[in-house]
């Protein structure tokens, strides 16, 4: 703990001057977009959050879990379940959407982890397909593709709300994401993906430690999915589908696995894009996405961010030498 | 008894070809080490080609078949060669590309097919009476014919030929193999294919009783999964072992429980076999 205490100090010093200057504009934004893009902003928000915390597994410990979104669907219906039919109040069904979601991905989690990475994600992945079918079977609690309708997340409905309360989420996420990669369980991830067997031989419990990443992520996501929904205001088994998986993945990829920034710019680049592709025709929008990624993970698996990184390492190591 | 007897029978058939989707998984888990999330689409791919073979360019359903399974092969080859290939050695961004390339397939059919159900013609008509208990469609006899004998085929070929002791050789040891003379890119390319050939045999024998549409694959990818788990991931008999075991399961669970679940009894036999006997029916090694 000494180690992670003296490390929390780490993402508030020297770069993150350039962060708070990005959030300061960041949170003027309500002022400045019309509600059609604020309305973008927020969607992406919450990719950001969807993909960090799937960057948390997969570039930081290696385990690709096709899961992510089921995880956000379990959050999201079930606290909309909760305060939709019960009357509780949105930001208590909040909580016990986030302890779903942990609950689940832990169960999860400790039967296939052990067996390693192939298992996880095809475990992960027959997981996604039966939440999704169940979801949209039960129709009688969960309305199935007709959509629950759920309140608002606090007080009247407003997107200035919805952004605040979704920026305040987003950052915490992507700073307990950052805090958790300096803190020395971040040691033991990183110790984990570079040589398991080596990790091992140290004492490192593999099993626990991969165990420890998917419950945060899962929990993470349970998080990201009970806001949006709330946000929306109705909730359809698209958030725990396939698509939305892949949408998250793209994005984690296409910004760069295994950074902290990637996962934020892919998200915001994409949502933004995706904008303007859906204009021009909503049919080939994931299609071109799926293309896009693709290239990305065969040709240029560090990512744009890790693209730049080189770009500009590249670039003033010129100037050095001139 | 006979209605006992009708889903029995129901189950064996959809078993082998859940056996035969699921080896042409297992042969690329056990040879490359890599899942194939986009297997359920070169299943539909060739239901698709045979389709189109049979409907506008009017071959007999016997060549548009072999028409159909060649091209997936050859699709298969690509696939491998420029995709693949690259990421041997990083189980993640195979994993990560394959899956990709699922939603791309998967949205390309869309695009190009539509949202449509499309089947061949069927090879035969009408139905046979089994022991006087049931009348059976005959297309879904000739389907379960046509698919163990690809089977049977598939087994003899890996068990009793040079190719297949080729084959077996780089799954035990990959570095022993190159050692003795066999190129292991090249096994590895030629088993890539050949997954793809028993997606796609799958694929043709199946679509004249499942019509496609471009969402099928996942289901068929999903099912594969499931019984390459339950039989031991890399055991060709446990394939079929398993494929069987889960069809016969899923049509009894299907009559006598419910049937709007149909999936749930694939995923409820995976957590069992994870957490009773995760290395599967037939799995020695520890993976």
């Amino acid at each position: 703990m000494q180690a992670a205490a003296k490390d929390f100090s780490k993402p508030l010093g020297g770069e993150s001057a350039g962060w708070l200057v990005i959030l300061a504009g960041f949170s003027c934004l309500p002022f400045v977009l019309g509600p059609y893009w604020l309305n973008s902003a927020i969607v992406g928000l919450f990719y950001v959050m969807m993909a960090s915390s799937w960057n948390l597994l997969a570039g930081f410990t290696g385990q690709v879990s096709f899961a992510h979104a089921a995880f956000a669907g379990i959050g999201c219906y079930t606290s909309g379940i909760l305060s939709a039919k019960l009357g509780l109040h949105p930001l208590f069904g909040l909580l016990l959407g986030v302890a779903a979601a942990a609950l689940l991905s832990l169960c999860l989690g400790a039967l296939c982890i052990r067996m390693g990475g192939i298992y996880l994600s095809l475990t992960t992945l027959a997981f996604s397909e039966i939440v999704r079918i169940i979801i949209q079977n039960e129709y009688d609690v969960t309305r199935g593709t007709m959509g629950l309708v759920v309140p608002f997340i606090v007080g009247p409905y407003s997107k200035t709300t919805a952004f605040y309360i979704m920026l305040v989420a987003a950052v915490g996420v992507v700073w307990l994401v950052s805090w958790i990669i300096n803190s020395d369980m971040g040691l033991r991830f990183r110790a984990v993906l570079n040589d398991e067997t080596a990790a091992q031989s140290l004492g490192v419990n593999v099993t626990r430690v991969r165990l420890n990443a998917f419950v945060i992520s899962g929990a993470m996501a349970g998080l990201a999915g009970s806001l949006y929904g709330h946000y929306l205001m109705l909730i359809t088994p698209h958030i725990p589908s396939l698509d939305m998986m892949f949408h998250v993945l793209a994005m984690a990829v296409i910004g760069g696995l295994g950074t902290m920034a990637g996962p934020v710019v892919g998200a915001f680049l994409l949502e933004v894009l995706s904008e303007f592709v859906r204009e021009f025709s909503d049919k080939y929008h994931v299609l071109v996405f799926a293309c896009v990624a693709l290239v990305f993970a065969r040709f240029a698996p560090q990512g744009l961010v890790g693209l730049s990184v080189n770009w500009w390492k590249k670039v003033t190591g010129g100037k050095r030498s001139t | 008894m006979e209605d006992l007897l009708l889903y029995l029978t129901n189950g064996v058939f959809m078993g082998s070809t859940y056996a035969l989707v699921a080896l042409g998984v297992t042969l690329i888990v056990g040879i490359m080490g890599v899942i194939n999330f986009a297997h359920g689409e070169l299943y539909v791919l060739a239901g698709y080609f045979s389709a189109l073979c049979s409907q506008a360019l009017g071959f007999d359903p016997l060549s548009s078949m072999v028409v159909a399974v060649v091209l997936v092969f050859f699709f298969g080859l690509v696939i491998e060669r420029i995709l693949i290939r690259p990421t041997y050695g990083q189980e993640m961004y195979s994993l990560i590309i394959t899956f990709i390339l699922y939603i791309i397939l998967q949205n390309a059919y869309l695009v190009v097919f539509g949202p449509y159900p499309n089947k061949p013609p069927n090879w035969v008509n009408g139905a046979s009476d089994i022991l006087g208990l049931f009348s059976y469609s005959n297309q879904r006899l000739a389907s379960f014919a046509a698919a163990a004998a690809v089977i049977a085929v598939f087994m003899v070929v890996m068990r009793k030929t040079w190719f297949g002791r080729v084959i077996r050789s780089v799954a035990m040891d990959r570095e022993m193999a190159s050692l003795l003379g066999v190129n292991p890119e090249r096994v590895n390319m030629l088993s890539f294919g050949l997954g793809c050939v028993l997606a796609a045999c799958a694929g043709v024998i199946l679509t004249p009783v499942f019509p496609v549409t471009p969402t099928v694959g996942v289901g068929i990818s999903l099912t594969a999964f499931v019984v390459m788990i339950l039989g031991g991931l890399g055991s060709l008999t446990g394939c079929i072992v398993g494929g069987l075991l889960l069809g016969i399961v899923e049509n009894l669970g299907v009559a006598y429980i419910s049937s709007g679940y149909k999936s749930l009894f694939g995923f409820l036999i995976l957590i069992l076999v994870l957490f009773f006997r995760p290395t599967g029916l037939f799995g020695q090694k520890r993976l």
